[in-house]
């Protein structure tokens, strides 16, 4: 499973940047295309949800995705063959 | 998570300003309702006028979108008219306790079996920032341009001494206990009023030292102090800081109930 951003969701708030315990999501510098600065994300595969959403069978942290005023943010599962990065616990 | 299917797709994304705390309060009551297992054609939202009450419109059931103030005067119709459904407001400070006050109070006391959530960013937003019944001592507004001379009503209490069975207040920081408590507030029979503190960048934390969105959420999140703790600090008589936001569950019991089905 991994987290995407909808950019024609998302407003630029940053509020994201603040409620994730691994800081996955980081203030956007650039511009897109409506002018919205979207966060970008610093090494997903360390998300709780994403590792083991499946393996629990229900939804575990999600407050990003609870956070998000713009519904902007989305757990999708990898489409067949897609490589999946896996993270490394320290 | 699966609050998405309660969304209407094609309306998004809404029109509230870029960090509004409003769209946040939107996802954890849709959350909670979605666990709820209600059905879509059973569950009916009201609301008033203000940028609040226009979440309404972004969820695929049906809803009525009323005058500014009357949401809950139109919700005790439905749940009168059919018991059976499932009615939910979604209202403002200003809507619900300026306006709407009598009507507040009231519905409270008649115990109507509703849930109300109250999106209290503690400013007129929609009409541009001018100051609510609920606008801190001091806080600037269009309004109140030297710092506002007035005490600022306490919903959750004002709740309480009307008789709702269930009061809770939490902030679009709290989101997991927000929507538990609104969940718990839906199982509950009864009026069940939920308070959600939202920021509103655009009218309130502008104007007051709130530059970025986040600092008004980091704010919630410093300021607020568990129910419980309160009262002891209470019962100690030791000094709470100003401008404490008082969080959790504040009542839950079991005063006779109006328009629960047969
Ligand atoms: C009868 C009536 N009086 C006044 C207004 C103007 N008006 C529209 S929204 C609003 C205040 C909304 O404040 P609140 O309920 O706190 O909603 P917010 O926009 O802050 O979410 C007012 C006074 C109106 N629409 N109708
Ligand atoms: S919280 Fe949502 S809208 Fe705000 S920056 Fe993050 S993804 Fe975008
Ligand atoms: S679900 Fe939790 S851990 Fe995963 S990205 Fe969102 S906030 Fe971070
Ligand atoms: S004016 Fe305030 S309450 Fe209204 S949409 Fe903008 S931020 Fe939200
Ligand atoms: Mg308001």
């Amino acid at each position: 499973m991994k987290i995407e951003i909808d950019e024609s969701r998302c407003k630029g708030c940053n509020l994201c940047t603040v409620g994730c315990p691994y800081k996955i999501f980081q203030a956007g510098k650039k511009p897109n295309r409506k002018g919205v600065l979207v966060p970008l994300l610093d090494r997903p595969e360390r998300c709780t949800n994403c590792r083991l959403r499946h393996l629990y069978g229900r939804v575990l942290c999600g407050v990003c995705q609870m956070t998000c005023p713009d519904q902007a943010i989305r757990f999708r599962d990898e489409k067949p063959g897609e490589t999946v990065k896996v993270a490394i616990e320290y | 998570m699966s609050y998405d299917e309660w969304l209407r797709q094609d309306r998004l994304p809404h029109i509230y300003c870029a960090g509004c705390g409003n769209g946040t309060i939107i996802n954890c009551t849709l959350e909670a309702i979605d666990g709820m297992g209600w059905k879509k054609d059973e569950t009916i939202f009201v609301s008033g006028i203000g940028c609040s009450s226009r979440a309404p419109g972004y969820i695929v059931t049906d809803s009525l979108h009323t005058t500014h103030g009357r949401a809950l005067p139109f919700a005790t119709g439905v749940k009168m008219a059919r018991p059976g459904f499932h009615v939910v407001v979604f209202t403002g400070d200003g809507d619900l306790a300026a306006i709407g006050g009598n009507h507040f109070i009231h519905a409270c006391r008649r115990n109507i079996d509703i849930t109300v959530v109250c999106m209290n960013n503690q400013i007129y937003g929609m009409t541009g920032g001018q100051g609510s019944p609920t606008t801190p001592m001091g806080a600037l507004s269009t309004t109140t341009p030297f710092g506002s001379a007035e005490p600022a009503f306490d919903l959750c209490e004002l709740a309480i001494a009307a008789g709702a069975n269930y009061v809770a207040r939490w902030t679009s920081y709290h989101v997991k206990e927000l929507t538990k408590a609104v969940k718990v507030g839906m199982e509950t029979p009864g009026l069940s009023f939920i308070e959600a503190m939202v920021q509103c960048p655009t009218n309130y934390g502008r104007r007051n030292k709130f530059r970025q969105v986040l600092d008004q959420v980091e704010y919630f999140r410093s300021h607020s102090m568990m129910r419980l703790k309160y009262l002891q600090h209470e019962e100690r008589g030791e000094p709470v800081p100003d401008a404490t936001i008082v969080v959790g569950e504040f009542v839950n019991r079991k005063r006779p109930v109006m328009g629960l089905p047969k």
